[in-house]
């Protein structure tokens, strides 16, 4: 990689975001890697590496990056940081810049579209209607109203899929 | 009696009837009076994904819906308990909470912040309490040995749980298992996470990280796994049979929620109060080794 393809902004610009302010007191241990069950099955998906990426200037290898998303949020990664460095957040930010940029995968654009129509992220079916009356459990509600309104107001509506940007 | 506000979520109400119904049975026998709230919606946990925003939004808007009735929220999913319980820690921030009340303004809602969440088991082990639940306990399951898995979010992250249990060596699980008279048993990937939240972007994680659990506890002579989310139960279910179809694999681990093990010590019928033959387990079978007598 050649230093003119870095962008020295990238730092500056996740550290915008207040729940990414713990970035600057990472030393790069690695101590969240160590702990990362995702990292055990796919090393590459490297928190330590991301935070180091980011702090250089990595954009575009970051937010296309599709190890990102493979986190399955155990949190063991800000229990452990001795310099309590929350990365999950940080990493939460990242997905969040990447999706703006139309690479979140499709499973979570279709979650909001659900919430949006249902206000949670399955479809409510006739079948399962009746599987909740035979167990005598009450019906649910399917609106997603006072979801769509809030959603709209943050523009996650707005996101496009993954490979549709 | 202890009231509170049932939170659903959006799997359990969906997927997992089997825990929906055994929770409202032991609440029931136990002396707490569930309010459904119809206006629930997701937790927002998974929205934090594309906007952190939208996932403290649509917390909050749940938040503020109990608080509107004066109730606290009882939790069911470990990932719902996690995600309120850190919106609630947020949200005792004045500008935090100001910005959110002017966003929830346009759904006519409003949080103070007097709400507090609690995982059903957290309640059944505070409120309730470990000996009035061993008074309610009929039949001692001792021919029992149970795995206990926690869930990440039941106590992760920490700081949103102050004070309660410890997620590196968590141990109310443990005591809420002993109540019933069934071993709980001690292996070493008791914390290891069951991979749920991975599963929507990639299906080998859960299945990886199921296998390792369930290679732990090959040597440990296991009964029953005992999970308390619906997710967790949904991957150790799901993933043994894609193991057993893609690799050849023998894995044969029924998985149990705490309620319906506990609704069994407690006399509960296992088909009608608990749902256990929705586990995919025979009753009959379930009664025999347990040491039940079906009536």
């Amino acid at each position: 990689m050649r230093l003119t393809e870095l962008d020295p902004k990238f730092r500056s610009e996740v550290l915008n975001h207040e729940e990414a302010q713990g970035l600057n007191a990472c030393f790069a241990c690695g101590t969240c890697t160590a702990g990362c069950p995702i990292h055990e099955i796919f090393p590459e998906y490297d928190p330590r590496k991301l935070a180091k990426m980011v702090k250089l200037g990595m954009r575009e290898e970051v937010l296309s990056s599709p190890t990102i998303w493979y986190c399955s949020t155990c949190h063991n990664c800000e229990q452990r940081c001795p310099q309590d460095v929350k990365f999950f957040d940080i990493l939460n930010v990242l997905k969040n810049m990447a999706a703006k940029e139309g690479y979140a995968p499709h499973s979570w654009i279709e979650q909001t579209k659900q919430i949006m129509k249902n206000g949670i992220i399955f479809s409510i079916t006739e079948e399962l209607k009746a599987k909740r009356r035979a167990l005598s459990l009450p019906d649910l509600k399917c609106d997603g109203e006072r979801a769509r309104k809030i959603i709209k107001l943050t523009g996650v509506d707005k996101i496009k899929d993954q490979g549709k940007a | 009696m202890r009231r509170y506000a049932l939170f659903l979520g959006c799997t359990t109400p969906t997927q997992v009837l089997q825990y929906e119904l055994s929770s409202r049975w032991i609440c029931k026998q136990v002396g707490i009076e569930l309010v459904d709230i119809e206006d629930f919606i997701c937790c927002g946990i998974n929205q934090n994904n594309i906007s952190l925003e939208a996932g403290l939004l649509l917390a909050s808007m749940n938040l503020a819906l109990a608080e509107k009735r004066g109730l606290d929220i009882l939790t069911l999913c470990a990932a719902c308990t996690g995600h309120l319980s850190e919106a609630v820690e947020k949200l005792k921030d004045p500008k935090t909470r100001d910005y959110v009340n002017s966003k929830l303004k346009t759904v006519d809602l409003k949080y103070e912040g007097k709400v507090r969440v609690k995982h059903i088991s957290r309640v059944l082990y505070e409120d309730i309490g470990i000996d009035r639940l061993k008074e309610k306990v009929k039949i001692s399951l001792s021919k029992l040995r149970v795995a206990p898995h926690y869930g990440c979010h039941y106590l992760k992250p920490s700081s949103a749980f102050k004070g309660f249990d410890d997620p590196d060596n968590p141990k109310t699980l443990h005591h809420l298992i002993s109540v019933t008279g069934a071993h709980p048993v001690e292996y070493e990937t008791i914390n290891l996470c069951c991979g749920g939240k991975s599963f929507p972007v990639s299906e080998d994680i859960p299945k990886f990280l199921v296998k390792s659990k369930l290679d732990n506890l090959k040597l440990k002579e296991i009964d029953f796994l005992v999970v308390q989310c619906q997710t967790c139960y949904l991957m150790y279910r799901d993933q043994q049979k894609v193991l057993n179809r893609k690799f050849h694999r023998k894995y044969n681990m029924p998985v149990l929620l705490y309620p319906q093990l506990l609704g069994a010590a407690m006399g509960g019928d296992l088909k009608d109060d608990l749902g256990i033959h929705l586990n995919g387990i025979s009753v009959a079978d379930f009664a025999k080794k347990s040491g039940v007598d079906l009536k």
